[in-house]
């Protein structure tokens, strides 16, 4: 049911002031409005679409189920245009004018997600973010009312730190392009590398560069065994291709979850089998041994996926999907109170998600782990796991 | 690795893309000989290139024919754009000309976005094997033909500039526009010319920088940015300008990324350009107006 202005009229004959009054609004019937902002157009639009059909997909199980405390989802969504301006005035409409009690989703990108934390605590309303950067829920103090339902960089590159030890690789290269996704990546590798004695060297191309040739030179001459490029632009598949062309093939070469994309390794070519890629479980839900907790799960997810969009579930949907479910498992937890869904959030452990388990806690608002990243590789027209743990 | 092959690797990688620099800006001092203007539409045409010529390699699985075709096509967008925005002007000049080309960048990238698709596109490169190994050094045969058709090109141009009647009298028309209408230059038809010129080295551009770095509609701003530096670099107005401010830039960032720092890899090529301005205003091999008043 909508609650617009009509519907209002129409109650005031009868007992109107159940309506108006201060914190009646979670009282059970009532649908809970639920905002969302995501980049359906704009460079950043390949990962919107797939977020805003996880949401879909989250909203409509929801409410399938009988919504949440018996609140079924009323769902607003408006698109950022890959632009922070943008989302910055549709977060000030959800939160004025629409009236949500909860934001899930910001932008995906962490530029507009970083810009909109700001504001969901000032008005304090809770906000589950889908997007990467750990500066979106740090500091806790800062961000009582923000959470984020991706896995942070510091353990991916954790998680690449322990195959380099599996593999006995000392010295490794990071290739990041200049975005804050991956210049985030350079700033935890500082404190990663030391701690895990890698020696590690630094190299940035910009994300529309034609040409790696220099940067992947100096990383040849300076014998890094490894090479972990950070980018979710297509200049991702100039390193793949590039690289190759330098004899690096031999070397390890890892791209991280950022690049995890079949449009991606088709356009690499032949190259592409040279790489392994840092990856969520998901895209190889169906080889994950059958004791993993995530792979019924991730398998539910592809099937109902693949039967209402008519496309293989990605990731991104994966990520949005899961924040909406974070959303209803926290509001359970604390009896349908939004006021309380910090808390709520606060006290998830172990939940099985569909990118990960999750586990909050006050002093982490972020979920996920680096037990939670595979490492995969692309043979065969589609991804396989290579290294589970 | 010897410091020597790391240099020749830096030569062939600065050459290439300054090879692509070198026909965007051919476009930009084409457009700027006819008009006196800088048409900013440029980067569109380049990125219409490659998603053209990948759209068509997808269904026909034929490289040249599907690269000729899109540079053909582009051709003709390039002509439209031109009856479309320019040619209803009333007092064409070179000023309004570029503030329209501003307008014209913009609606083309919307317009490949919702025609061509938001993902970025790719094909394989025009020769069998891709790679070559010369003395330790790797050179993509992708470059070869880039640095090939470049020249090839480039040569046209100047043959057509320097000695057909149509090549002078765009030249005329960029000159005086009243004087060469005088003298019976049909100066409308060399403005369109000129914008069919830019759009076919923007498209050719495209077509062959594709395969090595993949096309998306977001691109267009980045090259057409990249190609106006290299025109300014080498002299507005100037062929010969147009392959030196391009191979200039393409080595200043190849060797200043490798030398100095990838992080500053623009600021550096950006740095010399400032710098080489600053000595000489008119670019490396232009030559400086003389307005008496």
């Amino acid at each position: 049911m909508k609650f617009d202005r009509r519907s209002f009229l129409q109650l005031i004959p009868g007992a109107a002031l159940t309506a108006t009054g201060v914190q009646t609004s979670w009282a059970a019937g009532e649908p809970l409005r639920v905002g969302s902002i995501l980049s359906v157009t704009g460079p950043a639009a390949f990962l919107g679409e797939d977020m805003k059909a996880g949401l879909q997909l989250a909203v409509d199980e929801i409410n399938a189920s009988g919504g949440i405390n018996g609140r079924k989802i009323a769902w607003t969504f408006y698109d950022a245009e890959s632009q922070t301006q943008k989302a910055l005035s549709a977060t000030r409409r959800l939160i004025s004018q629409d009236k949500v009690e909860l934001i899930v989703s910001g932008g995906n990108m962490s530029g507009i997600a970083l810009a909109m934390a700001p504001m969901a605590e000032a008005a304090k309303i809770p906000f589950i973010s889908s997007e990467g950067a750990l500066a979106i829920v740090t500091p806790v103090a800062d961000r009582k009312w923000v959470f984020k339902s991706t896995v942070d960089d510091e353990d991916v590159l954790e998680r690449i730190a322990d195959y380099c030890e599996k593999k006995k690789i000392k010295k490794v290269a990071l290739l990041a392009d200049s975005s804050g996704f991956g210049q985030g990546a350079t700033t935890q590798m500082k404190k990663v590398g030391p701690r895990r004695k890698l020696d590690v060297m630094y190299e940035t191309f910009g994300p529309a560069d034609t040409d790696m040739m220099p940067q992947l030179t100096r990383i040849r001459d300076s014998g890094a065994e490894a090479i972990i490029c950070w980018t979710v632009t297509p200049a991702g598949v100039i390193f793949i291709k590039q690289a190759q062309q330098l004899g690096l093939d031999k070397r390890t070469l890892i791209h991280s979850y950022g690049f995890v994309s079949a449009h991606y390794m088709t356009l690499a070519g032949n190259a592409a089998s040279s790489i392994l890629l840092a990856s969520l479980k998901l895209p190889v839900g169906d080889q994950l041994p059958d004791r993993d907790p995530l792979k019924a799960g991730i398998l539910k997810l592809f099937k109902d996926y693949q039967a209402r969009f008519n496309r293989p579930a990605s990731l991104y949907a994966a990520e949005s999907y899961d924040a909406a479910m974070l959303a209803k498992e926290a509001l359970t937890k604390v009896g349908g109170d939004v006021s309380k869904l910090p808390q709520g959030l606060e006290q998830v452990k172990n939940f099985a998600g569909k990118s990960g388990v999750f586990n909050f806690s006050p002093e982490r608002h972020s979920g996920l782990s680096k037990k939670d990243i595979v490492l995969v590789n692309w043979k065969d027209k589609r991804f396989n796991l290579v290294d589970y743990d | 690795m010897h410091a020597g092959s790391a240099i020749l690797q830096l030569l062939v990688a600065g050459i290439g893309t300054g090879s692509i620099y070198a026909l965007i800006a051919l476009g930009f001092n084409v457009v700027f000989k006819s008009t006196g203007a800088m048409n900013f539409a440029q980067g569109e045409w380049v990125v219409m290139g490659g998603m053209i010529s990948a759209l068509l390699f997808a269904s026909t699985h034929n490289i040249g024919l599907a690269c000729i075709a899109a540079v053909v096509i582009v051709s003709v967008i390039g002509i439209l754009s031109e009856r479309l925005v320019v040619w209803p002007l009333r007092r064409p000049n070179a000023l309004l000309i570029t503030l329209v080309s501003i307008g014209l960048a913009i609606c083309s990238r919307s317009l490949v976005m919702m025609i061509l698709g938001k993902k970025p596109v790719g094909y394989p490169g025009f020769s069998e094997a891709s790679t070559l190994f010369v003395g330790g050094i790797a050179i993509q045969t992708q470059t070869l033909w880039i640095v090939g058709l470049t020249l090839v090109f480039l040569l046209a141009m100047h043959l057509f500039f320097e000695h057909t009647i149509m090549g002078k009298a765009l030249r005329a028309a960029a000159a005086d526009r009243d004087a060469a209408a005088i003298v019976g230059v049909r100066v409308e038809t060399t403005v369109m010319l000129s914008f069919a010129i830019a759009a076919f080295g923007g498209a050719l551009a495209g077509a062959l920088i594709t395969p090595l770095t993949l096309s998306s509609y977001d691109q267009g701003a980045l090259f057409g940015f990249k190609g106006f530096s290299a025109a300014m670099l080498g002299g507005i107005g100037s062929l010969p300008g147009a392959i030196v401010g391009g191979l200039a830039l393409g080595l200043l960032e190849a060797f200043g990324s490798f030398y100095i720092s990838s992080d500053f890899k623009d600021a550096i090529a950006f740095a010399v350009l400032l710098a080489i301005l600053f000595a000489r205003p008119a670019g490396l091999l232009g030559r400086a107006d003389v307005v008496k008043v």
